[in-house]
């Protein structure tokens, strides 16, 4: 046994909190809660918390339904009312606060708000405010950046642009534009521009 | 005991003895709370969450299984609530158990399955989990599937208690899997297969091996029975179909810390049907046993019987029932008129000790002694015992220890008193005295000189604060534990064999030469029955075998009479414990073979004398023999020193070789 004195529920909550995404903030927390805290014993607790943390894996890379926000509301619901212990009923409750941000139904739309649910969003230059200087090709370490560098007085390069698959938002580019030109959108209303 | 409270469930009012929990209150007022993780008889732990229920005036639910009942109480078991809570719960049990119950052995009788078809639930709203953990049926006793397991925690909770502690949690949360040290399988650890397991599990991760495609429970007979294997004389609930046995489980009662039997007696009943049992009388012609009709057979015996009269020597086991004990002794006594009729109880104890033992039941007992008694569940020594009293100890009994050397028992004693036995027992007899017990003038003085160390003293304590303090003892140091008995408690001789109390009481005790005397060989014929610890003839003219299976001692008899084994005859035996029993023919008689009693009525009618089939009217009127215990000098009876192990092997050697328990043996022997 450690003699670091043991982490509460309090703590993993300010470390969650350390995310922006409400969704991102209690898959953090059950991660942590299940790896540190969770006892275990009862059964409400130890089953439902590992379902929820399924769920919501899902629910982050966007392959989450209506079925499972359901699901994760009932499993908090009943954690507060039946778990053996205070930290099941705080974790309950957690899970219940953050559901009422509405933020979790976004994510099942296909759009986190926060952009910190990386399959959710994408990373995009905008064509007017590139200054073609390449700073962001050089970064990427996914060559995900397509474009060529502007060399003065000659015309007809290729534009810089993101190639959306190959991008793993990780955020460098954005850190290196000196003109803000890159810009995190939700991919959903790309879908809804684009051509389908 | 005797505080009452009263109380309303669900809107039923009821009064129960204080001290209950809510779930085992509810039961006596017709209500079942759900529960999967509640052991009756041991503390609940509040892991399923199954037992919500609602109490008045508080806001929260709470655990029936581990809260008390109190005076007023107003609680309701079904509120919308609880309902949604126990839903909840099942939901999540089927999303990580095989949707299995087509083929599922436990179909039936499994609580999950009872409680999923209360809520109507076809299959779980949640993901479906598999571990896909391999199963444990390396051994033909127990099977492990831990697929089934939903962790609720009553197999390692049980195995705990009686201190075999097999068993544990691997893991936390849902990962968790039930396991033996080191995840060995299970004959490569301590298990002694008893199956406690096997009853506890509410489901079909624990189960006999070779329970599967042998039926359904609902097409099982049961049948209430006791085993006679050994001095424990466990309750049991056979399961028959088509005329075979299927299953044997424990049969006594719920929440009794007596619940329990041992791999012999759970998995033996195969020898019912062994190569070796006898179906037919048979008769030694020109040197070689060959097989007879029974008119033939009992003409033969008849005969000999006859020419021999007082000098005829009758000789049995005291595992038979009383019935056939008291038609045994009608026989001998009154149809072949000689005195020579006695049992294997005299190689370890006196029918005497038998008779006078007290009536006592262990689940009440807050003080338990244990006088030069050595129960093992290892070495399958009245395991039964063993196991009962360390369940007690769990349970907030405590235990005291008398013995001359170390003993496993004693890891779980208060006080473990190792020395001279009767200096100690005459030390605590002493000191009880001294705090003004009131005593025999006799017993008084025989103490006067005795030694009282701070260890007796606490002992002595113990029992005088005690408020049903039982004392065990073997039968040699009987005498002197019931000078103990005489101050403060009661005393119970514990036998080897099953029915030594039944059989004392039938007045199967010689009248003349005894055991050991027939067994030297000082009769001119000899009448065996059942299996006796012996295997050489004995030196005798004639000698007849009136048993279940051939063994070495009947393969060198003049005369074969093949009997019933106990699963195939109705009879009672009365416990060391002093309740009479009952066992109820499960059974169609094998072959050719008879009742033990029935072989001696027709025996007699050969003979041209007439007795009675013994009736439970006339064995309930001669058991009522009454022996007070009385003040007897301290000594040890040296003559019945015999090595229980070796003496519960020789007498059950048909059962374990015809049996799959032959195969524990032989491991047994190779890890020991």
């Amino acid at each position: 046994m450690s003699n670091q004195k043991e982490r509460t529920t309090g703590d993993l909550i300010k470390e969650a909190e350390q995310k922006q995404c409400p969704v991102r903030k209690a898959g953090e927390y059950i991660d942590a809660f299940l790896k540190e805290l969770m006892c275990g014993k009862c059964f409400p607790c130890a089953l439902g918390t590992f379902e929820s943390a399924s769920i919501l894996r899902d629910i982050i890379v966007g392959r989450g339904t209506q079925a499972d926000l359901h699901a994760l509301t009932e499993i908090a619901e009943i954690l507060t009312v039946a778990s053996r212990c205070k930290k099941g009923k705080d974790t309950g409750q957690f899970i219940l606060d953050l559901l009422r941000t509405g933020a979790f139904s976004e994510h099942i739309g296909g759009r986190c708000s926060e952009h910190e649910c990386s399959l959710l969003s994408e990373y995009r230059i905008v064509p007017e405010r590139c200054v073609m200087c390449g700073e962001c090709q050089v970064v990427c370490k996914v060559h995900a950046v397509v474009g060529e560098k502007k060399i003065p007085y000659l015309g007809g390069h290729v534009p810089f642009e993101i190639v959306s698959k190959r991008c793993i938002r990780c955020g460098e580019c954005v850190r290196v534009c000196p003109n803000d030109a890159i810009i995190v959108v939700d991919k959903k209303d790309i879908i809804e521009v684009g051509v389908s | 005991m005797g505080n009452t409270v009263k109380l309303t469930i669900d809107g039923k009012t009821v009064e129960v003895s204080e001290g209950l929990n809510i779930i085992d209150a509810s039961e006596l007022a017709g209500v079942h709370v759900p529960n999967l993780c509640y052991i009756k008889g041991m503390k609940g732990i509040g892991a399923c969450r199954l037992c919500l229920v609602e109490i008045e005036g508080l806001k929260a639910p709470v655990v029936a299984c581990n809260t008390k009942v109190k005076d007023g109480m107003i609680i309701r078991t079904q509120t919308d609530k609880i309902l949604e809570v126990r839903k909840f719960v099942i939901d999540l049990l089927l999303s990580m158990h095989p949707l299995d119950c087509m083929t599922c052995t436990k179909a039936g009788v499994c609580n999950l399955q009872k409680y999923a078809y209360d809520f109507g639930l076809k299959e779980s709203s949640f993901r479906r989990k598999n571990f896909g953990y391999p199963t444990d049926e390396a051994n033909p006793f127990i099977k492990r599937d831990p697929d089934y397991c939903i962790l609720c925690g009553r197999c390692v909770r049980v195995c705990k208690e009686q201190g075999t502690n097999v068993l544990e949690f691997m893991g936390r949360g849902i990962e968790s899997k039930v396991i033996t040290a080191g995840d060995r399988p299970l004959q490569e650890s301590a298990c002694t297969f008893c199956g406690s397991c096997v009853d506890a599990c509410p489901v079909n991760a624990l189960l006999e091996s070779d329970r599967s495609r042998k039926g359904r429970e609902w097409e099982y007979e049961k049948t209430h029975s006791v085993c006679l294997l050994c001095g424990n004389s466990c309750s049991i609930l056979l399961s028959t179909k088509d005329g075979r046995i299927q299953k044997i489980n424990a049969g006594a009662k719920a929440g009794s810390a007596e619940r329990y039997i041992c791999a012999y007696g759970r998995f033996g009943f195969d020898s019912v049907g062994a190569h070796t049992r006898l179906a037919s009388p048979m008769k030694r012609i020109n040197g070689e046993l060959k097989e007879t009709t029974w008119e033939d057979a009992l003409n033969s015996v008849a005969d000999k019987l006859r020419q021999a009269g007082r000098e005829t020597g009758f000789i049995s086991v005291a595992g038979i029932t009383n019935e056939d004990a008291l038609a045994l002794k009608k026989l001998a006594k009154n149809v072949v008129r000689t005195k020579n009729f006695d049992t294997t109880l005299s190689l370890y104890g006196d029918s005497d000790f038998f008779i006078q033992s007290q009536k006592a039941d262990i689940d009440l007992s807050d003080v338990i002694v244990m006088v030069d008694l050595s129960p093992s569940q290892w070495q399958r020594i009245l395991p039964a015992l063993d196991a009962s009293v360390r369940r007690r100890v769990e349970r907030g009994a405590r235990l005291i220890v008398v013995n001359s050397s170390d003993s496993k028992i004693g890891e779980v004693a208060a006080v473990n008193l190792k020395g001279n036995i009767v200096s100690i027992l005459r030390g605590i007899a002493k000191s009880l005295i001294a705090k003004d017990v009131k005593a025999d003038k006799r017993l008084r003085a025989s103490v006067e000189n005795a030694e009282v160390t701070e260890e007796i003293e606490k002992a002595a304590t113990l029992i005088y604060e005690a408020h049903e303090p039982l004392i065990f003892s073997s039968p040699a140091l009987f005498e002197a534990s019931a000078n103990i008995a005489l101050l403060k408690g009661k005393i119970v001789a514990v036998p080897l064999e099953s029915n030594a109390k039944g059989v004392s009481l039938m007045g199967l005790v010689s009248e003349g030469k005894s055991y050991q005397d027939m067994t030297e060989g000082m009769t001119k014929v000899l009448y065996v029955v059942g299996e006796v610890p012996i295997s050489h003839r004995p030196n005798t003219d004639f000698l007849i075998v009136q048993t279940s299976h051939m063994t070495a001692l009947a393969e060198q008899s003049d005369v074969i009479l093949p009997s019933a084994a106990s699963f195939e005859a109705y009879g009672t035996m009365i416990d060391y414990m002093g309740r009479m029993k009952h066992l109820y023919k499960a059974i169609e008689t094998y072959g050719k073979s008879l009742n033990h009693r029935d072989i001696c009525v027709s025996l007699a009618k050969v003979m041209g004398a007439e007795i009675r089939r013994p009736t439970e009217d006339e064995v309930r009127k001669t058991a009522k023999v009454k022996l007070k215990i009385t003040f007897r000098p301290w000594a040890e009876k040296e003559e019945f020193d015999i090595s229980p192990e070796e003496f519960t092997e020789s007498i059950n050697t048909s059962v374990i070789n015809g049996s799959r328990l032959l195969w524990l043996k032989e491991t047994e022997k190779t890890v020991r």
